[in-house]
């Protein structure tokens, strides 16, 4: 670098960061080796020096704050959040996957099990089946609580396999809906009271499930009728009870609404210099997933174009050989998340997004009022 | 293209019917299709049911009884004498049979054997021939014969999966009707319900020749000896040492290299000369043709001067026999009996593998010639030492023998024969089943007998069962520093596996078979003798030792049988003949060229190994044997047998393939064709059928192995059998007393060749875990793991553990009996038990005194066996037999995997457990994946695990392809290939995936290494170790503390942690642990005689009778130990005196003194 009296340096413009500073604060940038400036530079005063204001202002937040869907089915659901801090976009994350309450199996009551599964493991196979059926109405329940048609639903699993048959596949459509609760009976020590009304089960509903409207047309059963349970020889059978009841990811992945739910930060390829010719070809040959095309430029000159940035998986192989990082710069925008939430069933995968927006509004309020 | 190949088979050059490796695994196949992986064990006792054990019964002499004949005044007895003579026939063995207590019997299956306690053994019955010899008073003979057929004289235990079992050729099917897993192997016994194994011993192989040269300074340069044992028969070797002395003798004596003998029975060293001149060899000229066989070598010649000159004294046989004699144990007798004497060891207790007969001299004189001569050849130079390491001279002892010993003591010893009712079943039965049950092999008390032959079988991972099932041992003292016989030498190539061998003290002894390795049973020697014979050997008789020098020497199974003078011919022919099968297929054929002797053997526990013949530079199997071999429907027509008869596939034997010259690959076949001069050899004869079948079965679950320093794949090999699985499919009917199950095991993404014939897909001990190497939060510091909760609670790694508590009602006496109470209420499946329940409750009677007293407070005392107080569960299955006279209880327990828990990758990384985290806080990729585990990357460079990371990377081509993975080591794959395949799935090439921290929600500063490996849990749980104490039970002798967590014991507090407490001047802590905490106890102690006094607290009074003192006593803080030793003194007549008096004035006056 030649060297320059530092009065005929141009003036820091102000209110306006350098270009390189700029690209440090808002992009990852992968190198061959490892990416570096992954982390968010939080402090307001940060740039003071250069008469920048990097405070998180929420009208400036509001102006550029956007969604985007990408992709919406049954299931799934891609969108991008843009505009937002990572810590956000984290915070539905980890919201999204361990804090939206669902209903899975809980209690297992075996009446019989003449099966090769154990039945530890046999419980635990039918506490990960997803059931289809909003948490939302129903209530936790907790220690001292009595299962109730509030707070508990009640599947039945009764099959065998005939003697002489073939084998038999027990699969999730055989738990059937309860409604009316429990058919198993508590054992009671004296049979005095057997004259007054019904007796005594498992559970104490005071009203039949499907006499809800909610669930009147809509009967409660497993997401996927197709989930094999157990596997049965000629001569064996099962015979259960299934309780299931509301909880939460953090206790049990079974009650996380989500099979997964995650980011990746918007992927930005950048051609530093023109690629030409057999150049480009090269280029457009490294890339396994297509993120560059070859452009006709006329006259038999040919260049390269990023297509397709979105694709790009960063394998980083474009810019693995010596020199080519001079044409390519992978790059990350560190505000734009390409949000994908896989839910299991229980409820649509925007429903759970709206879900989670609302249970973070709930945890700022109770910090806000604890706070004051 | 066909027509021609049978018209001209020479035309066909071309390398399309040439076999690639892949075919090699076609034949890989059929061998373990017909031979399984226990065939050592199966083969071994087979030949023993069929032959050794009738042969044993013929060579027992027959037993006489010679009744005293009674005096009886009065009676003239009809005859003089009577002589019983008693001799045993044909033996016939049933299948395994059980009698029930009401007297029925019943074929028995090994699943009734193992749930019941029974032994799994057939009856043996024998013909027996009585002769009754009556001699007259007048010399006259009266013989009366009479013949019993299928006389039960015991039970032999029958091993598992043998021709004799009832399992033997059963499907599938009928396997699993019967309650037995199909994937079994058989290969053990059950005796007393208990599945028990024996180990192949190690020994060196006898009637061997080895010359060594001693270390000096030391009184002999070079020692030849000799382990001559005569076949079938039972006596232990007996050893010959010919040694050489050093040029000055440690004395500094006489400085003549003599040489001399040792002889059985004598007490000293013999010289040869003498021993030459006692078998009848008198003539200098006579001696020397049959050391030295050419007499122009005047080198060997010049060596046996001092020998010559030293025995000039004793010129003729019957004084050189005097000489033996009176070195011998009688003292004190004749001349004639001391040559007689002399003569008998000569005989029949001297090399008597050559012969015990009478006129065996010639031979032996050859023989003991040959050792001198194979001597001197050392001594020379001309020859190096023999390595007693190398394994062409080991032997394996496996079940067949080792039951042979066995069941040949038994029969010798059955004195008890009386008469045939007389016959004693037991003797066999007892016999056989204390040693199997036991492991001592030999007699029960008797002197030099071997522990641990016969041992529990292992059944914690199906791997491990059949490691178990190949194991090997060798009897060298575990202690000694020696470490050449614990190195692996280059003979054991191909034999025993490189990798699997235990660490520590037995590192090197105890050895795993290679997977392909054929332990021969032995066969008779006769056949090739003819052979020798209508081919033109020369024996001795025929022959003048000046000959022997022009001609090939002949040894069968170290034996010298003769001369041949065109061996060229002769080692063709029996080659040939072996190839086609009219010579058994394990005879070993060596040809010492530089030697001129041509060895042969027959002998059983030889190690030898399949390999492809190749002449010309050519496979002799091709391509279309191949595909007649992939395209046959039934395995019963062709396959492997099949291969071996048509002469494409030989055993070689360790000792043999020192003669051959063998490819490695099928290619490097090719290029030797194709360019000879670079080749490595022109004259291949044998081809490796892969090279990776040089592993055990540990070893070759490890994929790529090829690329780890070898310590990790020892480490693997043994970790690899704690890992869980699997055992066997029907671990529910059985009760093994300690049992692992893993829930979900899977098999592995990334396999090897060698898996298929181990069933490690079926029954498999681990799970595909998806691996991320890399730093996150440090909780994976120092071989610790981060695991993933939400996996966890999908049921990864989740395991059942299963123990079973087993009690029996004993008679005691004949009325009494110990009772369960009430059986059938014991506990019922599915019971939660926990903690000390009582789950099998028994009460034993308490003897009562008689009527007079009151009736004892107690009539029973409790006998129940309770839980194992740390463990919880349910109860899964209750077992009662016969007339309740037996219960077992299996009790059930899932195991979560926790901190603390241990697991590992399949390359020596094991790790337990730092950290839990759920999904939300593990990091993930750019397409949502969360690893299952997270280790360190400081595990990887120190330990060069590279195969752990050409598994990963291969696992990720695998799970994106849907395909399996191939990691048999030495192939063709190179992680360029796999990177290649991964970068096509659009990943990146080496692995490397971008991540975002799951607590921040920000990109990782690194890229991380990630992808599935296959993992293990391992048998080690915190739950099993966990454990603290405050205050608990304590010995009864010294009131210390008990020990071992079992006990609720308390924590040494070591000698080094004193030493800990003494620098750190905490005296006081010191005091609380060693003597507060421990056995404080107090005594009284009269200040006069310094003695124990007695105290009665109550009362307040103290007295010391001795002293009659009642008012000067002290109470002193003791240990209870010392208490105790103390009274231990007092109790040998030694007064320990503790004086409680203020001694300082005495110090003082020293000091002043000083």
């Amino acid at each position: 670098m030649p060297k320059v009296p530092i009065w005929d340096l141009p003036d820091v413009p102000k209110g306006e960061l350098p270009p390189h500073i700029e690209l440090q604060r808002t992009r990852v940038l992968c190198n061959p080796d490892a990416p570096t400036h992954t982390e968010n530079i939080q402090y307001s005063g940060a740039y003071a020096s250069m008469g920048v204001d990097n405070s998180l202002r929420l009208d400036h937040f509001r102006e550029n704050f956007k969604v985007e869907v990408i992709r919406l089915t049954e299931d799934d659901m891609e969108f991008d959040l843009i505009g937002i801090d990572a810590s956000l976009a984290n915070a539905f994350r980890r919201i999204l996957i361990s804090e939206i309450p669902t209903m899975a199996i809980e209690k297992v009551l075996i009446a019989n099990n003449t099966s090769v599964v154990q039945d530890e493991v046999l419980s635990h196979r039918l506490g990960l089946i997803p059931i289809k059926v909003d948490p939302r109405l129903f209530d936790y329940m907790s220690e001292n609580d009595v299962p109730n048609e509030k707070n508990t639903i009640v599947f039945k699993l009764h099959i065998r396999c005939e003697r002489g048959g073939p084998r038999l596949t027990v699969k999730s459509d055989e738990l059937k809906w309860l409604p009316n609760g429990s058919e198993f009976l508590l054992a009671t020590e004296n049979s005095t009271s057997n004259s007054t009304s019904k007796p005594k089960t498992y559970t104490s509903f005071r009203c039949s499930q499907d006499s809800l409207q909610e669930f009147s047309n809509n009967p409660i059963a497993p997401k996927h009728p197709d989930i094999i349970i157990s596997k049965l020889g000629p001569g064996q059978e099962i015979e259960l009870e299934a309780h299931a009841v509301k909880g939460m990811g953090k206790t049990h992945a079974k009650w996380s609404p989500v099979a997964t739910a995650w980011y990746r930060m918007l992927p930005e390829v950048v051609l530093l210099q023109e690629v030409k010719d057999e150049k480009a070809v090269e280029l457009e040959k490294k890339c396994r997933v297509k993120v560059f095309d070859i452009e006709d430029v006329g006259n038999g000159k040919t260049r390269a174009t990023v297509a397709r940035p979105r694709a790009c998986t960063l394998c980083r192989e474009c810019i693995q050989e010596e020199g080519w990082d001079k044409y390519v710069a992978l790059r990350r925008v560190k505000d734009h998340f390409i949000f994908t939430i896989e839910s299991t069933g229980a409820l649509p995968p925007e429903v759970l997004f709206t879900e989670a927006v609302k249970i973070l509004e709930d945890k700022c309020e109770r910090l806000i009022t604890e706070l004051s | 293209m066909d027509l021609e190949e049978e018209y001209d088979p020479s035309y066909n050059d071309e390398d399309e019917d040439e076999i690639t490796q892949e075919d090699a695994w076609a034949v890989i196949s059929a061998y373990f299709e017909e031979k399984g992986l226990v065939r050592q064990q199966l083969d071994s006792f087979d030949e023993f049911i069929q032959n050794t054990m009738q042969e044993i019964v013929d060579e027992s002499a027959d037993i006489e009884i010679r009744p005293e004949s009674q005096h009886n005044p009065g009676h003239q007895a009809d005859f003089a004498e009577t002589i019983y003579k008693i001799s045993f026939g044909q033996i016939y063995l049933s299948k395994p049979m059980m009698t029930e207590s009401d007297g029925e019997t019943a074929t028995l299956f090994p699943k009734a054997a193992r749930l019941r306690n029974l032994t799994y053994s057939a009856p043996l019955y024998v013909d027996v021939t009585k002769r009754v010899i009556k001699k007259g008073h007048d010399g006259e003979e009266v013989t009366e014969t009479q013949d019993f057929t299928k006389v039960f004289i015991g039970k032999v235990p029958i091993m598992l999966r043998s021709s004799y079992c009832t399992l033997y050729q059963n499907s599938e099917k009928d396997l699993t009707e019967l309650g037995e897993c199909p994937y079994d192997q058989g290969g053990y016994f059950i005796i007393n319900g208990s599945e028990k194994v024996l180990i192949a011993q190690e020994k060196m192989s006898t009637n061997h020749v080895y010359v060594f040269k001693k270390r000096q300074p030391n009184k002999y340069a070079y020692v030849g000896e000799v382990r001559s044992m005569a076949e079938s028969q039972n006596r232990p070797p007996s050893s010959m040492f010919v040694r050489m002395l050093s040029r000055t003798s440690a004395k500094g004596g006489s400085s003549g290299q003599y040489i001399r003998a040792t002889l059985p029975y004598i007490r000293t060293e013999i010289p040869i000369i003498i021993v030459f001149r006692a078998l009848g060899f008198v003539a200098d000229k006579d001696i020397l043709e049959h050391i030295c066989y050419d007499f122009s070598d005047t080198q060997m010649m010049e060596l046996l001067r001092p020998s010559l000159e030293e025995a000039f004294v004793i010129q003729n046989q019957q004084v050189a026999l005097d000489y033996i004699g009176k070195r011998g144990a009688t003292v004190g007798v004749t001349k004639e009996k001391r040559i007689k004497y002399a003569k008998e060891i000569l005989q029949k207790e001297m090399l008597p593998h050559v012969g015990v007969g009478e006129y065996c001299e010639t031979k032996k004189a050859y023989y003991f010639g040959y050792i001198i001569h194979r001597l001197l050849l050392c001594a020379l130079g001309r020859r190096a030492e023999d390595d007693r390491d190398h394994y062409g001279n080991k032997r394996l002892d496996l079940a067949g023998p080792l039951l042979g010993g066995l069941f040949r003591m038994c029969v010798d010893n059955g004195k008890d024969v009386n008469l045939q009712f007389a016959i004693k079943a037991k003797t066999i039965t007892s016999g056989l089943k204390y040693s199997l049950a036991t492991g001592n092999w030999g007699q029960a008390n008797a002197a030099g007998t071997r522990a641990g032959v016969s041992q529990v079988l292992n059944r914690l991972t199906y791997a491990s069962t059949l490691s178990h099932l190949r194991r090997l041992n060798s009897p060298i003292g575990r202690e000694g520093k020696l470490a050449k016989p614990r190195q692996l030498h280059n003979s054991q190539w191909g034999m025993m596996c490189p990798a699997e061998t235990p660490e520590g003290q037995a590192c090197g002894l105890v050895k795993n078979l290679a997977l392909m390795v054929y332990i021969t049973v032995g066969s008779a020697a006769y056949p090739i003798l003819e052979f020798l014979e209508e081919w033109g050997t020369e024996n001795f008789e025929e022959i003048s030792p000046a000959v022997i020098p022009q001609a090939t020497k002949i040894f069968v199974n170290g034996c010298w049988v003769g001369i041949h003078r065109d061996p060229d011919m002769l080692v063709k022919t029996l080659r040939r003949l072996r190839r086609r099968v009219d010579v058994n297929t394990e005879v070993g054929v060596v040809r010492d060229i530089r030697l001129k002797e041509l060895r042969i053997y027959t002998d059983y526990g030889r190690c030898s190994r399949p390999l492809f013949i190749v002449e010309k530079q050519r496979l002799l199997i091709k391509k279309k044997d191949i595909q007649s071999l992939q395209q046959r429907e039934t395995p019963e027509d062709g396959g492997w047998h099949d291969l071996v008869a048509k002469g494409y596939i030989e055993y070689i034997d360790t000792e043999e393939e020192e003669t051959t010259m063998i490819s490695m690959t099928i290619n490097d076949l090719i290029t030797a064709r194709l360019n000879p001069e670079e080749a490595y050899s022109e004259t291949y004869t044998h081809c490796e059928i892969h090279p990776s079948l040089i592993l055990g079965v540990c070893a070759s679950i490890i994929p790529f192995p090829d690329h780890n320093q070898s310590p990790r794949n020892t480490y693997q090999s043994a970790m690899g059998k704690q890992a869980m699985g699997i055992y066997v499919t029907n671990y529910q009917f059985r009760m093994d007393t300690l049992a692992y199950v893993l829930y979900y095991p899977q098999k592995p993404l990334v396999t090897t060749r060698a898996m298929e014939h181990l069933h490690f897909r079926q029954l498999p001990a681990g799970i595909n875990a998806i691996v991320a190497i890399a730093c996150y939060s440090g909780y994976n510091q120092e071989d610790s793991v981060i695991m993933n909760q939400s996996s966890i609670d999908r049921g990864f790694f989740r395991s059942l553990f299963f123990r079973s508590y087993r009690d029996e009602e004993k008679k005691m006496g004949t009325l009494v009996k110990e009772d369960f109470g009430r059986p059938d209420r014991a506990n019922t499946m599915g019971t939660r038990v926990s903690g000390e329940d009582v789950i099998i409750g028994k009460t034993t009677p308490i003897a009562q005194e008689d009527a007079q007293g009151p009736a004892a407070r107690y009539t029973k005392r409790d006998h129940s066996t309770s839980l194992r107080h740390s463990e919880t569960g349910m109860v899964d299955q209750v077992l009662l037999t016969t007339n309740c006279r037996r219960v077992e209880i299996c009790e059930s327990e899932v195991r979560i995997p926790q901190i603390g828990d241990k697991f590992s990758s399949r390359h020596g990384q094991k790790g337990t457990v730092g950290m839990t985290y759920t999904q939300e806080d593990m990091p993930w990729t750019m397409e949502g994946i969360t690893p299952d585990i997270i280790v360190n990357p400081h595990a990887i460079p120190s330990r060069m695990t590279i195969g752990q990371l050409i598994e990963c990377i291969m696992g990720k081509v695998a799970a994106h392809m849907g395909k399996e993975g191939d990691a048999t080591p030495f192939t063709d794959v190179t992680v360029d290939n796999i990177s290649k395949a991964l970068h096509k799935c659009g990943y990146q090439m080496r692995g490397f995936e971008t991540m975002y921290n799951g607590h921040t929600g920000r990109r990782l500063p690194a890229m991380i290494f990630l992808g599935p490996t296959y993992y293990q849990r391992l048998k080690h749980m915190v739950d099993d170790k966990i454990h603290s104490r405050g205050r608990g039970p304590v010995q009864i002798l010294t009131r210390q503390p008990a020990e071992g967590r079992s006990r609720d014991g308390g924590l040494r507090f070591g000698e080094m942690e004193r030493d800990c407490m003494i620098a750190h001047g905490a005296a006081h802590f010191l005091k609380e642990r060693l003597f507060d905490q421990s056995d404080a106890y107090r005594i009284h102690v009269c200040e006069r005689c310094g003695l124990i006094a007695i105290a009665n607290l109550k009362k307040n009074s103290f007295e010391c009778r001795g002293c009659k003192n009642k008012t000067d006593i002290v109470q002193v803080h003791i240990p209870y130990a010392c208490k105790l030793l103390f009274q231990e003194l007092m109790s040998m007549a030694i007064a320990p005196r503790m004086l409680t008096k203020d001694i300082k004035p005495a110090k003082d006056q020293k000091k002043k003194g000083a």
